[in-house]
């Protein structure tokens, strides 16, 4: 049964100095895609600027703000409405015959479309040395390996939300092993990668509903590529599938690409940005 | 000791080894210089003291300066000009201007298809690494089209003339080329100091750039627009090549503007006036990909504009060179442009390629490590001449270092043969007379749609320091006025 989905995004930024000039880029409206049937959106701020719609360099849709007005402190609320579609992530064509799949993503073709899902990136950065901490067991499918490895990477880190930061890499991440849902998904990202998977960072809202780890904040997961299959979710933070209660925004290679705001402000202080995330659902009658 | 009956080049020393462009092997000058040779001769050193010393103020005068990075301070400096000009003769010259603009036309085919189709990769002819561990490489880019699919529309080729008497071409910089307002500056200044030679060649002109560069910029105008609004974006006064920047501006008579000149509204681009918002529609920028938008690449980037890209992608503006372009620009992509060249226009290459040794590639990297005194050590992600070793030069110590520095990063680094550059006579300062010192030519190609111009002449780079070879401004390199003579 489909659902329908209510967001609410807030983001309060205050400042210590006044501020003569801002821009920024929200990139927090849900992607429309097979699953995701987008409603309404209704965007506000305490101070009420000029508000547009763009599309970024990955081609997902964001709000922009120029603000010209001098101000100390801006709140900004957007509100989403969307129907989900029920997903049930293991419905695909399982792999019918393994050694077809590896051949393919040996192929050079292969390594070429999905070059930017398959290479390394700052945040996903691993020593050499560490690209041992999982291998793909060649003898199983690439789902079941994803799914081991989804697993691998719960276990791994420990959930803390006080031990990382948005600039935390990787790296960091794989010598405290502490950290939240962009660790987990790095984590993940790097390690189907270093074993020719494609993988995706995805950011988006999790429905709290059955008590996962999601902290009442934006949520990240992951996206791998599986041939004959496409792109399926996996969110590491809860050792899950994505599905239903997986509200996508976009994806890109790490948190980098994805990061919910951007900002230029033009101020001489130091600032302060508090997000909060609420999602309510209701079933579609 | 040659041509003791010109008193200028009394004390000349000729090292029979090096190619000079002036005199031949027997030490006899060439006929395209003799007119020059006479005429220069006529003056004592004493005359071309003083001259040269008014040529310095008076660019010091115009405050046509740059500015040399250092870890602990920044200098601005006059670029040292030269007042002996070199000349290349009609023959040579259509060589190096057919070769820059097939090297040019290739480049920007490359560009198209690795943020499209990918086909020179898939079809196995270049790595994929070239885009795949290149930072230069923007994922953003992909499936954009250009507006009149340029990419490169300002192409700086670094040309030498080897031993052999032949060109080759070192390096093909597609970023922010610069250097161009100084071959201008510099036939001001030799028309200012000696008027007279003049009269004596037909040389071609240089101060067409900046009328070509707007005509071709017009021409790549997004759609739907019927007069463009150019404007040069900078990233301020303290950039090394400010001057530069400003010139540009004045001389195509459009404005010069910093990123916090503009704003994005709607996606489209405005400048702020007086008179209120102005639309833009194509800006040659100087600004690194990095740091046009912040809200789309480095987010601290303060010389850039909100939203630039956004606007970009939409086909609101064209920006010249077109972000991504610097892909194209790293050292390692310079090694396959034979094969670029014949892939995308089935031609053989015009100019040659120094043969290059990846070190990326095992049995290229052991032929480097042993051979390291015989070739020159390069990083492919640096410009301006920084990071280069030249193996002769190196100590036994020093040798050990670069080849660790190699091993702890292959991909990294390539190595040439050490090109012993051509020499061409320059006034030395301090010893008050002529020596030969080693030159090289970067020349300055415009593409626009279907329609490209070389500048007849280029920037003639100057090592100043006895036996150097790396001529790079930052590295206190000097420049000559260069004459292409007309046929």
């Amino acid at each position: 049964m489909p659902l329908e989905y209510f967001i609410t995004y807030k983001a309060e930024n205050t400042y210590e100095e006044p501020v003569h000039e801002a821009y920024w880029q929200f990139l927090v409206i849900p992607e429309e895609n097979e699953s995701q049937q987008f409603i309404g959106i209704d965007f506000n701020s305490s101070i009420n600027p000029k508000f547009e719609f763009s599309i970024n360099g990955y081609g997902f849709k964001t709000i922009r703000v120029h603000m010209k007005q001098k101000f100390e402190q801006i709140a900004f609320e957007a509100r989403f409405r969307l129907i989900k579609k029920e997903i049930n992530p293991f419905d695909f064509t399982p792999e019918a015959d393994k050694s077809k799949s590896i051949e393919k993503i040996q192929g050079l073709n292969f390594k070429v479309d999905y070059e930017a899902f398959l290479k390394t990136t700052p945040y996903t950065y691993i020593p050499y040395t560490k690209n041992i901490l999982f291998e793909f067991d060649w003898g199983n499918s690439i789902f079941d390996n994803l799914i081991a490895l989804n697993s691998y990477t719960y276990r791994y880190i420990q959930f803390n939300t006080k031990a990382t930061d948005v600039h935390t890499t990787l790296n960091e991440v794989l010598d405290i092993h502490q950290g939240v849902c962009q660790d987990f998904t790095h984590l993940f990202c790097a390690l189907a990668r270093t074993n020719g998977i494609p993988a995706r960072y995805v950011s988006g809202y999790l429905h709290q509903g059955n008590g996962y780890f999601g902290d009442l904040q934006m949520h990240a997961w992951a996206e791998a590529y599986i041939p004959y299959a496409g792109w399926i979710g996996f969110d590491p933070t809860n050792d899950i599938l994505a599905a239903t209660n997986h509200i996508k925004v976009a994806h890109g290679k790490d948190y980098s690409d994805c990061s919910p705001l951007k900002g230029v402000v033009y101020t001489s202080g130091k600032n302060q940005t508090v997000h909060s995330v609420q999602v309510n659902s209701q079933d579609q009658q | 000791m040659v041509n003791l009956e010109n008193q200028i080049f009394s004390s000349y020393k000729r090292n029979p080894v090096l190619f000079d462009e002036i005199f031949d092997k027997n030490g006899q000058v060439k006929d395209v210089y003799s007119k020059l040779f006479t005429l220069y001769g006529e003056h004592s050193i004493k005359d071309y003291v003083n001259l040269n010393e008014k040529a310095k103020s008076s660019f010091f005068n115009q405050g046509i300066t740059f500015q040399v990075y250092d870890k602990k301070k920044t200098e601005e400096k006059i670029f040292p000009f030269d007042l002996f000009p070199r000349i290349i003769p009609p023959e040579e010259w259509n060589i190096i201007e057919s070769g820059a603009i097939q090297r040019s036309r290739a480049l920007n085919l490359f560009l198209w298809d690795i943020y499209h189709d990918k086909k020179i990769i898939r079809q196995g002819i270049v790595p994929m690494d070239l885009i795949s561990s290149s930072a230069n490489y923007l994922d953003q880019m992909n499936k954009v089209d250009p507006p009149g699919g340029i990419y490169n529309h300002i192409s700086g080729t670094d040309i030498i003339k080897h031993t052999d008497g032949q060109y080759y071409v070192l390096e093909d910089n597609i970023r922010c080329p610069s250097g161009v307002s100084y071959v201008i500056c510099n036939r001001t200044a030799l028309k200012r100091a000696l008027f007279g030679v003049f009269n004596h060649y037909k040389t071609y002109s240089v101060t067409n750039y900046a009328e070509n560069l707007l005509d071709l910029l017009e021409t790549v105008k997004p759609k739907g627009v019927d007069i463009p609004n150019v404007v040069v974006i900078t990233p301020g006064m303290f950039n090394s090549a400010f001057y530069e920047h400003s010139y540009l501006a004045k001389t195509m008579g459009v404005e010069l503007v910093e990123g916090r000149d503009l704003f994005v509204e709607n996606d489209f681009v405005y400048m702020k006036t007086i008179q209120g918002p102005q639309k833009v529609d194509v800006i040659y920028r100087r600004i690194d990909d990095a740091f046009i938008d912040p809200l789309e690449f480095k987010p601290d980037s303060s010389l850039g504009v909100p939203g630039l890209f956004a606007a970009y992608k939409k086909g609101n503006v064209t920006l010249a060179n077109a972000p991504g372009t610097g892909v194209a620009d790293d050292k390692a992509v310079y090694t396959y442009m034979p094969e670029i060249i014949r892939y995308y226009l089935n031609e053989e290459p015009i100019l040659n390629n120094v043969h290059t040794y990846h070190c990326s590639r095992p049995k290229e990297l052991k032929y480097v490590l042993e051979h390291i005194e015989t070739l020159v050590i390069k990083p492919v992600d640096e410009a301006g001449g920084y990071g280069i070793s030249i193996g002769n030069r190196l100590s036994k110590k020093e040798i050990e270092v670069v080849k660790a520095q190699i091993l702890l990063n292959p991909r990294k680094y390539v190595a040439q043969p050490i090109m012993s550059l051509s020499v061409h006579p320059t006034y030395i300062d301090k010893t008050e007379s002529f020596e030969q010192r080693h030159v090289d030519l970067r020349t300055f190609t415009v593409l626009g749609k279907d329609k490209e111009f070389v500048l007849k002449g280029g920037l003639t780079r100057v090592a100043l320091k006895r036996g150097n070879l790396i001529v790079n401004s930052s590295q206190g390199g000097g420049s000559k006025d260069t004459w292409v003579l007309k046929t």
